[in-house]
């Protein structure tokens, strides 16, 4: 994975020493809040419902084992034992001190981290496929694209102040892993008829209160020209979008109000104007990164090994934890090992300190040292070999993370919801803890299959409920929490918005009426459909019927 | 005069968070800030009101709290009447702490913050 060159390493000490000063002026009061707010919203500090959080970017997901056992000292030492991954493939800290702040910056500095446009008007942390470098469907691996863009808008001082925060995704497989299509812009890197790799480059998608899918903006940008082209887009964003209404700054509003053509034309007029040059990374900077993602030194295996066969034969539940979290990988002998941070007991994407240490351990011994987080709040190891399967599970169960429940009815996206975030409605993680509870029985959830359930706490959308084939929404309704349904909803290359089934139901209501869709789908599924294949075909109405009786 | 208004009906309390720390926090008969919602001035009293809003303002200004507000009490239960306030008192209602945030609060005992030291 990339390290940190000399800049990386000096911009990086210098924001965090910057950072230190603001706090002490902070603290002393030399500067006031209003002062303050923006400035220790740049470094990824909120105050949030009870505390304060820090949000620490994870580039493209990708974490060292290193890294990894840092954020588990952060969490014993400054925090209360725990971190949360998000549904930006980054990790929160619930309850850290301003006055601990500066120290936790300079920890993470240690190890190449940081915590620098995790919030604010910026281009956000760029995220990616947690597969990148081990599918068979991977045109090209993502990850040095991203760490392009990573460089190109960190601290890019032009787009410190656009109109409203940037989230950018790239995705290097057929299958969109990455969600692009729900991004401001998404990036699906493409191979074209010549045979040359490029990028197709949609932009204006979103959730939030208005929620619109990525259009396609260019399909074939070229390696040389994805910078400047980029550049272009964003300038013509920086100078058009929105800033007089928070609520219609985003991207999306732009094109939507434009139309893609207009805004197609704008950027042509804009990318004409500029000198690629001037921004294009060269062919020696581009070998050189993605020198850093070289494939790990894999073995020359054979596809079978028969001790992993034969634990599969004789243990039924390391069969089943196989069969769930574990994916193809496109080496011989090979696998991606996903491990599930949605325990039945626990919140969607919560891990302990001590948990943190044990997957770093499980890296080293298994996986090459590295680690993965996804947009879907779990994690990944993804370069085990099969022989190593056992020894992993074995390890897995021991740090109770052997959940085998990846892509099931349990595997729900969850944001914080109002057990922690100041902007909430109403209370997320509750509820996916009683959907798990409902479903808990694991051959009915077999019998379920592929399920995303997405579960935000207001129309924000952080828990991407839109793009849920369930989606819920916590609402406030005569000051008792109350939960909006929405259904179809896709994240992936055939990517849709859900569409609500009518009026909210109460918590105790909720998960009945969840249950009765579910029984619904599997009395009407036909063959090897999902959830959302049946919802496709029969449409809303016979769901309608089931939630609120007949018409 | 004091810049924080209050659009509710009934007893009042006020809150916010401290500055250094950031725990949530309460006005106190006192008029200093406890992390114990058991220690909050709860009144309905115009005059009284109009202090709590001055001091505030005047904490906020001298760097003990952050963005104080008032909230709504239930006259009966004495407790905060929407349920974010009551989340927010009770902190999060799964919480997987070590320690949880009734557990450290306990163990460090009620924070004041303001007054003469
Ligand atoms: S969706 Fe709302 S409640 Fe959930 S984390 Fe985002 S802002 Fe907070």
């Amino acid at each position: 994975m990339y390290r940190y060159d000399e800049f990386d390493h000096q911009f990086v000490r210098a924001r965090t020493a910057q950072f230190r000063n603001q706090v002490e002026r902070r603290l002393a009061g030399t500067i006031t809040e209003d002062q303050f707010k923006p400035l220790r919203l740049m470094n990824g500090l909120y105050l949030q419902l009870h505390a304060y959080m820090l949000r620490v970017a994870i580039p493209y997901g990708t974490l060292s084992s290193k890294q990894m056992r840092q954020l588990g000292m952060i969490a014993d030492k400054y925090d209360r034992g725990y971190g949360h991954f998000t549904t930006r493939q980054n990790i929160q800290f619930n309850w850290p001190e301003l006055t601990a702040v500066p120290d936790i910056l300079d920890d993470l500095a240690d190890v190449e981290m940081h915590a620098i446009q995790t919030s604010g008007n910026c281009i956000r942390n760029v995220t990616s496929d947690p597969w990148s470098g081990s599918t068979a469907d991977e045109i090209e691996d993502p990850r040095p694209t991203c760490e392009i863009l990573r460089q190109w808008s960190s601290l890019h001082p032009e787009f410190t102040f656009l109109p409203r925060k940037f989230k950018i995704a790239v995705n290097g497989a057929t299958e969109d892993r990455a969600a692009i299509r729900a991004h401001d812009i998404g990036i699906q890197i493409v191979r074209n008829d010549e045979g040359e790799v490029g990028y197709h480059v949609l932009v204006g998608g979103g959730l939030g209160r208005t929620p619109i899918m990525a259009q396609s903006l260019n399909p074939f940008v070229t390696r040389e020209q994805l910078l400047p082209y980029l550049e272009a887009c964003m300038r013509v964003y920086n100078r058009y979008g929105r800033r007089d209404n928070k609520y219609k700054a985003r991207i999306k509003i732009l094109v939507q109000e434009e139309g893609i053509d207009k805004f197609r034309s704008e950027v042509e007029k804009e990318y004409a104007a500029l000198t690629p040059a001037d921004i294009a990374v060269d062919q020696e900077e581009i070998d050189r990164i993605t020198a850093y993602f070289s494939p790990p030194e894999y073995e020359d295996l054979s596809d079978v090994d028969t001790d992993y066969q034969r634990a599969l034969e004789t243990n039924a539940e390391f069969k089943s934890w196989n069969d769930n979290n574990v994916a193809a990988h496109k080496i011989a002998g090979y696998a991606i090992a996903n491990i599930s941070l949605k325990p039945i007991d626990g919140a969607p994407g919560d891990i302990t300190g001590e948990q943190m240490r044990s997957v770093a351990d499980m890296a080293d011994s298994f996986s090459f040292g590295e680690i993965r987080a996804t947009h879907e709040q779990n994690l990944v190891l993804a370069n085990v070999k099969k022989a190593d399967l056992f020894a992993l599970w074995m390890r897995l169960k021991e740090a109770k993370l052997a959940d085998d429940n990846i892509g099931l009815i349990s595997d729900i996206i969850c944001c914080p919801g109002m057990d922690y975030c100041a902007l909430a409605t109403a209370r997320s993680i509750p509820i996916a803890q009683q959907i798990y509870e409902r479903f808990k029985d694991p051959a009915r959830q077999k019998a379920i299959g592929e399920m995303k359930i997405k579960i935000s706490g207001c129309i924000n959308a952080c828990g991407h409920h839109h793009v849920g084939h369930i989606g819920i929404l916590g609402l406030e309704k005569a000051g008792v929490e109350n939960y909006q349904v929405k259904l179809g909803g896709d994240a992936t290359e055939t990517a849709a918005v859900g569409a609500v089934t009518g009026k909210g139901f109460e918590a105790d209501e909720l998960i009945d009426a969840i249950e009765r869709m579910v029984d619904l789908y599997l009395d009407k599924k036909e063959g090897e459909e999902r959830f959302l294949d049946t919802y496709r075909r029969i449409g809303m109405d016979p769901f309608k019927e089931v939630l609120y009786g007949a018409a | 005069m004091s810049t924080l208004k209050h659009k509710g009906k009934g007893p009042q309390a006020l809150t916010a968070n401290g500055l250094r720390k950031g725990p949530v926090v309460y006005l106190t008969p006192d008029y200093v800030w406890s992390t114990d919602y058991a220690d909050a001035l709860i009144t309905e009293d115009a005059a009284a009101i109009e202090k709590m809003g001055e001091t505030g303002d005047r904490d906020e200004d001298a760097n003990l709290i952050v963005g104080p507000y008032f909230i709504d009490v239930e006259a009966d239960s004495g407790l905060p009447a929407r349920y974010r306030e009551k989340f927010r008192m009770n902190g999060p209602s799964f919480d997987p702490g070590q320690p949880t945030h009734i557990d450290h609060n306990k163990a460090r005992g009620a924070l004041i913050i303001g007054g003469e030291k």
